[in-house]
């Protein structure tokens, strides 16, 4: 299971596995690569290949057509050789396949095979490789290649006294810079591969049709028999290393090392080689000595740095710890593929300097795309990109300088010629980086300068800590704020004199609280939808009370499984909520608003609202302060609100109209009285839009929600929204109403999603629009698609223990599974709530068999909301529920037990239950389960989604049922 | 022995079976028209510069509407290898949108190959429609996709039902048909089925117009536009170079589609006629005769005495305010020899373009043309369909009865008909110069051969051949990318094009090839050094 949540990868930060592979057979000598699936795929490599290198990229195409993804490829396969060999002369032919071929499931080697029994006189070495694009990456692809040739070359491995040497994707500029290296320590080595010659070539008026350079088929043989292999690559997969390879079916010693990128990875290499019997040549003493120098100079630049370092993995460690050594910090690095691995070991690596900065924040994201990166670069305030030329149009969005050192080099030149290796290259990159950042500070630094000591502004080494504007340095908008206020300090002008000075300061105070909280909306998950995916909120439940009741709306204090608002499985006290908040930071680095969401009413709870809010402002000057309220004490409290550091405050307004409004509030009580009707309603929204415009004029940022309701006040939002943005409010969120059991409303139909989102885009004229509202708990934690909350809650008694509690959902827990029990399954109604058992091992997705299940998770489900009861060992106990008793669960083949053993106990696990969701059921299991009346519904899924699938798929079954029924009655 | 009979004469009997139709040498004395093999299968293995379906239908046609947001079901390799890469240039319109910088793929992993990758895709649009918002939604597939049976279809009309925008998907999997032309087939039937007609909003103008097959590669078609607007004439929509999805979608009330590139869009062109009545006109916006004659035929169509006497104010002017610069250029070109192989147009559109400079073409060649591109739409009726072009879905449009509109009189037509290129493409052959060559899916091996057996001065191709090439001396420039260069198109086009050949034929650096103690010692000069100097 992938940690990615996102389903669209916007602007990809890798490649794909066939390009890795047909890169590293151009470092094999005579060598030509075939790529077998539609001719696509060549083209497009070549095209790429030769945008970077500035050389001819010939990769030929077995060009499967739509006849052979029927038929199978295997006869263009084999012409596709013929032809090949028969142009070229190769002394070898790498076979790649794609994802067309993978797919159709292709016999590569069988076909391979055929075709060198059917002409024994081809002399061509025919290698094949399998790289389907949805594999893995270029990254990988590369290796594979490389694994490819050790494991299908005919070796010799008769001792010698060489070394192999094998690097990941790196330039041919710097496998030539390796090779200079390796030949000066008085080394023989086998480099694998050696792409200098075949990727970086000269023009002399000729040109070889046959890549020429690089490894020979013969050179390859003899790395079995050679004294040790080193791997220069820290994250290679154990099953494509060339190197493990060789160690394990030859037993050459392998030495796995990282790229030798700065100063303590190429002392580490230097190392190795003496330590294989070579000499250090006495220039790479000097030129150590050299880049030492480069570093102390360069200091004073790089440690002004925020770098984002992005691409693949083994570069973006070498980056990165490249930085790390000269006091640059990598602010975020991101590696494009999914490799946790590489995530750990970039998190080791700045730490302990962000820890020296005081700027301590950083970001390390695995499985990025440039969406992600690109949002934590302003979140992190990142002032130098590091990596591909893919990085261009996040350097021009964020007007940032990107530093190209990796491939593909798209817009510049050089790609052939990026030097990153050994101390020569790190001094390079290490020139770029800092002139980089010279450059851009050439163009600001006067204005900075001045405003910073002439310009009034508060001073202090944690920039964005101070109470002024936290534009990123350099970018548009904090040049055009600052040269704003350099004229008006200038001259001094007191301004229109009706004004009391004491006045305009406060004014003063609000347009750069404005400016200030504007900025944080792009962190703010629910005030920007891309920060959604990469910022973090924490809901702090510690306002039980409410002055007003709302038709729809129950609130629940103790229950951990309904998903909506008004609802926390604890109430917390100030000094409680400071600590989980503590907690949540520490665990969750991309945290960045504290909010007050209820579970009732944050104004209503104003002392306890005060409280935890001052707590947490002592811990973290910078976190944003964010809460919602029904807005009938705004009146009384907004200006405390802003002297509180509160940016961000949503406002729900279901109605602008009294009449309307009297449908929905049955009652308000205000300063000690009782109100009713339409009185409550007027008074009510009066003290919303007015407490709106408090608001707004002290510079906060104010969204409204409106509750849509059905029959209620569809046909007044849009009056709803002119009103509120009147008011002063610069987002409007409309929610479909959730019809929560014990409600007034709980009956009410539900507004499909069509006509909500009509709705919204009517109203998208009036006021921008939240989209991406997920209506979460007053306890929710985490990004607005991942609520974390339930693991940072205490024990949850199970659900037969559950007291009678205050709330809707935990009372429900007793009557529901007595309903079902007793309701025979024509009779079922198909709103009552079921319970749902789910093969899951993770315990997040459906990903069991169920035969294979070695437990069920039992939840229960009514369509509109999920709730986890137990989880169930099959043929064992009763584990309790799923939440309290998380961890590592006994899992496994139940060792001697017959198969139809098993399911008979897996049958037996879900008796009670009316749907089963697996990802895969046999047909016998699956009609055994039918004629228990249970539903079975196969899917490979995240839990809630799957539940509610299948809730609701079996509703509909049941309504057709009906009504097929009625029709032959 | 002539260049044809060489070079199939290295062959094997398969590969010479194959090759030797795809080859003529133009023969202005042969009986009746010459006639050549093309939009067949790809020979495996010879290095053929051919994309796919996909590359077809998301890069060339769909890819470049800007407000769309495309979205490439499939693992990350095809949508990745199409972003950004075309130059298809693109500014946002009022409402801001303008998503030509994005890539948007739903990076599908194993288990989606394994499971289906529908539920992914339903995510990935929901996300899309959340951040993007945009007004439509495409969606791409690629091999795989067609291969595991995800109902990308079923998706889209779920999408459209749920956020109540356009939700249009293309089965364009990258193994369907021979080339990328399969691909331009599918998109020219989604948008037809899908977009055009779907807004009844009529132009503001006079005289409106459609402007097919221009993909503004470089800035082509802002060239293009620029004269059209000069001389009065209103563009609804641009198929589909900074097009926008509104005037797509109104583009069937314009009076007169203009088709630049014949290859990709000739099917729309026709389904209008059908459904809408909607006469075309094959135009050349590239090279001054070839525009003026373009402008002319305009003007004719609508033969309308003002707009007649503006084309010829507006040409005469545009003309004189580039002479200047021409005349220096061709002083400079005069005498080179040029060879062509791109994609299904452009072959031909620049050999007007370099014949008024003075260039001789001695080769050209087509990578997915048919044989109408080659030999004019009067093959068409002999065109037999083979397994390949059957498997791409023919649209049988019907007259739309309330807006069908007949904008000439049968007589004026036929009348018109004779004088110009109303509905009618004449192919690249007829202009080409006795004894030059004309190769369709030109390989590898035989771009290396014709060139040593022809020594082109210049040989116009894309990046998969251009170092090839410029290893072995010839000066080569990309004209599907321009080179980082561009417009070419329109007046002030033929300028910047003509500039680029100079600074590519006096680059210095041929003449320091070779060194001077190799001169020295009487070793020969590379071929690039001697015929530029």
């Amino acid at each position: 299971m992938s940690s990615r949540i996102v389903n669209l990868n916007t602007n990809p930060c890798k490649m794909c596995m066939p390009l890795g592979a047909v890169n590293a057979f151009y470092g094999i000598a005579r060598c030509m690569s075939l790529l077998h699936g539609s001719q696509g795929c060549s083209t497009y490599i070549r095209r790429h290949m030769a945008t970077h290198y500035h050389e001819p990229v010939d990769i030929a195409s077995s060009s499967l057509t739509e006849e052979g993804t029927v038929f199978g490829g295997e006869r263009n396969l084999i012409r596709g050789l013929d032809n090949l060999i028969a142009l070229y002369r190769p002394e070898v032919v790498a076979v790649a396949t794609t994802c067309l071929a993978e797919t159709i499931g292709e016999d590569v080697q069988a076909a391979v095979r055929a075709r060198r029994e059917s002409r024994p006189d081809c002399r061509t070495t025919v290698i094949t490789v399998s790289t389907a694009g949805y594999s893995g990456t270029r990254y990988e692809g590369w290796f594979r290649a490389l694994h490819a040739l050790v494991s299908q070359t005919a070796m010799d491995p008769a001792p010698h006294a060489g070394v192999n040497v094998v690097t990941g994707p790196v330039s041919p500029a710097d496998t030539r810079a390796l090779k200079r290296l390796l030949r000066e320590a008085g080394l023989t080595f086998t480099l694998l591969p050696d792409i200098s010659d075949n990727l970086d070539g000269g023009c002399g008026g000729t040109y070889s049709r046959l890549p020429e350079g690089g490894t020979p088929l013969a050179a390859i043989a003899r790395t079995a028999g050679a004294r040790a292999t080193l791997e220069l690559a820290t994250f290679v997969p154990e099953d494509a290393s060339p190197g493990r390879l060789l160690e394990q079916q030859y037993g050459v010693p392998l030495f796995r090392l990282n790229l030798p990128v700065g100063l303590r990875d190429t002392d580490a290499f230097l190392t190795a080689l003496e330590e294989l019997g070579g000499t250090i040549p006495a220039g790479e003493y000097e030129e150590r000595a050299r880049y030492l120098d480069a570093m102390v100079d360069a200091h004073k630049h790089n440690a002004l740095g925020r770098a984002a370092v992005f691409g693949e993995p083994d570069l973006v460690y070498g980056l990165t710890r490249l930085c790390c050594e000269n006091g640059l910090l990598p602010a975020v690095a991101a590696g494009g593929a999914d490799c946790p691995a590489l995530k750990t070991a970039l998190e080791e690596e700045i730490r302990p300097l962000a820890e020296n900065t005081p700027s301590a924040r950083f970001s390390v994201l695995n499985f990025a795309d440039f969406d992600d990166i690109e949002a934590a670069v302003a979140e992190n305030d990142v002032n130098l990109l590091i990596g591909s030329s893919d990085g261009r149009r996040a350097a021009h969005k964020h007007n940032i300088p990107l530093v190209r050192c990796a491939f593909p080099v798209h817009d510049h030149l050089g790609g052939q010629r990026i030097r990153v290796l050994g101390y020569a290259g790190a001094m390079r990159l290490l020139d770029a980086f800092a002139n980089a950042l010279i450059g851009s500070r050439e163009a600001s630094f006067r204005t900075e300068i001045y405003n910073r000591h002439c310009g009034g502004k508060p001073f202090g080494l944690f920039p964005e800590r101070l109470d002024t504007g936290c534009a990123e340095p350099g970018s548009p908008d904090a040049r055009a704020g600052a040269l704003r206020a350099v004229p008006e300090k200038k001259d001094g002008k007191p301004g229109p004199s009706v004004v009391p000075a004491a006045a305009r300061a406060v004014a003063g105070k609000h347009r750069e609280a404005a400016v200030n909280n504007a900025d944080k909306s792009a962190t703010h998950p629910c005030f920007s939808a891309s920060a959604a995916r990469t910022c973090a909120r924490i809901h702090l439940p510690v306002a039980p009370d409410c002055n007003i009741v709302c038709n729809y709306c129950v609130r629940g204090f103790s229950c951990p499984n309904e998903n909506r608002p008004g609802v926390t499985a604890e109430v917390l006290t100030p000094p409680e909520a400071l600590e989980r908040f503590l907690r949540v930071r520490e665990r969750m680095p991309a945290l960045t608003v504290a909010g007050i969401a209820g579970p009732g009413d944050a104004l209503a709870n104003f002392a306890a609202t005060t409280e935890t809010l001052r707590l947490i402002r002592r811990e973290d000057p910078d976190i944003t302060f964010c809460l919602s309220t029904n807005g009938l004490l705004l009146p009384l409290y907004a200006a405390q609100l802003a002297d509180l550091g509160v940016s961000h405050v949503t406002v729900t307004v279901n109605a602008a109209d009294p009449a309307v409004g009297a449908r929905i509030y049955r009652r308000a009580t205000y300063m000690g009285m009782s109100f009713q009707g339409e009185a409550a309603a007027a008074m009510l929204i009066s003290n919303q839009l007015a407490g709106l415009r408090l608001l707004t004029d002290a510079g906060i940022v104010c969204k409204a929600n409106i509750v849509l309701i059905k029959g209620i006040n569809e046909d007044h939002v849009e009056d709803v929204v002119r009103a509120v943005k009147s008011a002063g409010a610069s987002v409007a969120n409309i929610m479909q109403m959730i019809p929560v059991r014990g409600s007034a409303f709980e009956h009410l139909p539900l507004i499909s999603n069509r006509e909500h989102a009509a709705l919204r885009r009517r109203c998208e004229k009036l006021l921008p629009q939240m989209h991406h509202c997920r209506q979460c708990r007053a306890d929710a934690a985490g990004l607005l698609d991942e609520d974390q909350s339930y693991m940072l809650r205490g024990p949850v008694p199970a659900s037969g223990a559950a007291p009678a509690a205050e709330a809707g959902c935990a009372a429900e827990a007793e009557r529901a599974p007595a309903q079902v029990a007793v309701a025979p399954r024509n009779e079922v109604t198909e709103h009552a709530p079921v319970k749902v058992a789910v093969a899951s091992r993770s315990g997040i997705v459906v990903d069991q068999h169920f035969g294979a299940a070695g437990q069920f998770h039992i939840y229960e489900s009514d369509g509109l909301s999920t709730r986890l009861l137990e989880t169930r060992r099959v043929g064992g106990n009763n584990l309790g529920c799923g939440m309290c008793g998380r961890g590592p669960l006994p899992e496994g083949p139940e060792d001697a037990e017959q198969g139809g053993g098993k399911i008979a106990r897996a049958l037996e696990a879900v008796a009670d239950c009316r749907i089963v969701v697996v990802m895969r059921i046999g047909d016998s299991p699956s009609r055994r389960l039918a004629e228990r009346g249970i539903a079975v519904f196969s899917t490979y899924d995240g839990i809630d989604k799957a539940v509610m699938d299948a809730v609701l798929a079996r509703r509909d079954n049941i309504v057709a049922e009906r009504a097929r029924d009625a029709e032959t009655v | 022995m002539d260049a044809k009979a060489e070079i199939l004469s290295r062959y094997n009997a398969k590969v010479f079976k194959n090759r030797k139709d795809h080859i003529l040498r133009v023969d202005r004395d042969t009986d009746g028209a010459q006639e050549i093999a093309a939009n067949t299968r790809a020979v495996p293995g010879i290095m053929t510069n051919r994309g796919c379906c996909y590359a077809g239908c998301k890069g060339v046609v769909v890819g470049p509407i800007r407000d769309a947001v495309t979205i490439t079901h499939g693992p990350i390799g095809c949508g990745f290898y199409t972003w950004g890469t075309r130059r298809n240039k693109a500014r946002a319109g009022e409402d801001g949108k303008n998503f030509i910088q994005y890539c948007f793929s739903t990076d599908m992993q194993e288990p989606d190959i394994v499971f289906g990758g529908d539920k992914k895709l339903r995510r990935a649009i929901r996300e899309a429609v959340e951040i993007f918002q945009p007004k439509t939604v495409f969606i791409c597939s690629t091999c795989p996709v067609g291969l595991i049976g995800d109902d990308i279809h079923a998706v889209a009309a779920e999408a459209e039902k749920e956020f109540g925008i356009t939700c249009t998907a293309f089965s364009c999997e990258g193994y369907k048909g021979v080339s990328q032309s399969a691909g331009h087939h599918i998109a020219n039937n989604g948008l037809m089925k899908r977009i055009i007609g779907s807004n009844d909003t009529p132009p503001a103008a006079k005289f409106a117009v459609n402007l097919l097959g221009e993909y503004n590669i470089g800035g082509d078609g802002w060239e293009v536009e620029r004269i059209l607007k000069r001389v009065g004439y209103e563009i609804v929509s641009i198929f589909t170079g900074d097009g926008n999805i509104e005037g797509i979608s109104r583009s069937h009330l314009s009076d007169l589609n203009l088709v630049q590139c014949h290859r990709s869009i000739n099917y729309v062109a026709e389904m209008m006629k059908s459904a809408y009545g909607m006469d075309w006109l094959k135009v050349n916006f590239v090279g001054l005769d070839a525009i003026c004659a373009s402008l002319r035929g305009m003007a004719e169509y609508f033969g309308d005495d003002a707009l007649k006497q503006r084309t010829e104010e507006v040409i005469a002017e545009e003309l004189a305010a580039v002479a200047e610069d021409t005349a220096f250029l061709k002083s400079r070109l005069e005498g080179k020899t040029a060879a062509l192989f791109v994609g299904g147009s452009r072959s031909h559109h620049y050999q007007t373009l370099l014949k008024e400079f003075g260039v001789r073409t001695v080769l050209a060649g087509y990578e997915f043309a048919h044989r109408d591109d080659y030999e004019g739409r009067s093959v068409l009726p002999d065109i037999k369909e083979d397994a390949d072009s059957k498997n791409i879905e023919h649209l049988n449009v019907e007259k739309d009865p309330a807006r069908y509109r007949v904008f000439l009189s049968p007589e004026r037509y036929g009348e018109l008909k004779q004088h110009i290129d109303l509905e009618e493409y004449r192919g690249m052959i007829r202009d080409m110069p006795d004894g030059s060559y004309v190769v369709d899916d030109l390989n590898h091996f035989e771009t290396e051969a014709f060139t040593a057996l022809l020594k082109p001065d210049i040989f116009f191709s894309g990046i998969k051949d251009k170092y090839v090439l410029q290893k072995g001396g010839t000066l080569s420039r990309q004209l599907h990318s321009y080179d980082y260069s561009g417009p070419y198109a329109g007046f002030r086009g033929a300028v910047l094009f003509g500039r680029d050949l100079v600074m590519g034929l006096y680059a210095p650096a041929w003449r320091l090839v070779v060194p001077p103690w190799k001169k020295q010692a009487g070793g020969t000069q590379a071929k690039g050094d001697l015929s530029h100097a």
